[in-house]
């Protein structure tokens, strides 16, 4: 009982070090890690999938690791100052290729990042990250207002 | 007539009270239930609600400083209303989870006997401590907003992560009791 547990823990370890390396290492904002993992869960069963990792590994331990690797971004994204948190989401809407107006108005009415957050995570951790979101959404629209002013003035 | 209503006033609060404690759900104090409710609260509090990187988060002031450089007003009013709610959320839940440990604490120190006298005074009085701070506290950020009490929200953390310390000591051994019961080895630890 020991044994498997600590030699799927390995496993699992293997995955996770496998993911960063393929995969993560080519998406070096917390935001975009988050964004991506999150993708990656099935809404219905809340499983996680990824062929590469899942033929390499199992399908069980591909899970987990994607999982433990999502709840990395998110601890990331939650240490991230307001600063930093805006500065990450200018550099995700020029990496996405879409109209900035576009960008906030989208995601002011449909909070996507609500379906972002891992499983388990403490209701007052998410609520903040929500909230963060919200104020950083608002910065940028005042920015992009105070950027189309300026021309006219 | 005035002793009549004397009467019948004490009867009435009398009969309220004892609907008030048919409707109370029972707690099963002392049960694994009680065991696994206070674990989760300490797990909760230990690694959700105290960790100081989230404590450093929701109240940094440099977020304050960087809205009240680089937004207008009105971004900075959603700022300040914003974390005011997440602080106001996170004492309550810091409160609740408090309150769930004194409980359970309530229920262990009326179930067993070996449970040492001294640490579970302390317990009692920094539980009652922590709850006034929470209500203290709420009242100052509800009022002044989230970065009004910065040195009694960190002498709070302290406090209540020194509470959940002692707290813990006295889960392991009522955890050690429990299992000692389950595999049918009699503890001696159980008051009568």
């Amino acid at each position: 009982m020991y044994t498997a547990t600590t030699t799927r823990r390995m496993d699992v370890d293997q995955a996770v070090d496998d993911l960063r390396h393929r995969t993560l290492s080519e998406i070096p904002r917390s935001l975009d890690r988050l964004i991506y993992l999150a993708s990656m869960r099935d809404y219905n069963t809340g499983l996680y999938y990824h062929d590469g990792l899942a033929s390499r590994f199992t399908q069980e331990v591909a899970c987990q690791a994607l999982a433990d690797c999502h709840r990395d971004a998110f601890n990331q994204l939650v240490s991230c100052s307001l600063r930093e948190l805006v500065a990450q989401m200018e550099e995700y809407i020029s990496a996405t290729h879409t109209s900035p107006r576009n960008f906030v108005t989208a995601w002011k009415k449909l909070e996507p990042y609500r379906v972002a957050v891992p499983v388990e995570t403490d209701p007052v951790v998410a609520h903040f990250l929500f909230s963060s979101f919200k104020i950083a959404l608002a910065v940028l629209e005042a920015r992009l207002h105070s950027a189309q002013a300026e021309p006219v003035a | 007539m005035i002793q009549l209503i004397f009467f019948l006033s004490i009867g009435g609060l009398l009969f309220a009270s004892l609907f008030f404690l048919a409707r109370r759900k029972p707690r099963p104090e002392g049960s694994s239930g009680a065991l696994i409710e206070a674990r989760q609260a300490l797990m909760a509090l230990q690694a959700g609600l105290l960790p100081a990187q989230l404590v450093k988060r929701i109240f940094a002031p440099e977020d304050w400083e960087f809205v009240r450089a680089e937004a207008p007003t009105a971004v900075r009013e959603l700022f300040i209303d914003e974390r005011k709610r997440v602080a106001l959320l996170w004492v309550s839940q810091v409160r609740t989870q408090i309150h769930n440990l004194r409980r359970f604490h309530r229920g262990a120190a009326r179930s067993y006997a070996r449970l040492n006298p001294r640490s579970e005074m302390e317990l009692a009085f920094s539980f009652a401590g922590l709850i006034l701070a929470c209500r203290m506290l709420q009242l100052v950020i509800y009022v002044g907003g989230p970065y009004a009490a910065p040195r009694l929200i960190g002498s709070m953390v302290d406090a209540a992560s020194r509470a959940c310390k002692i707290s813990e000591q006295s889960l392991a051994f009522l955890n050690a009791a429990q299992l000692g019961v389950l595999n049918g080895r009699p503890t001696g630890s159980a008051a009568v």
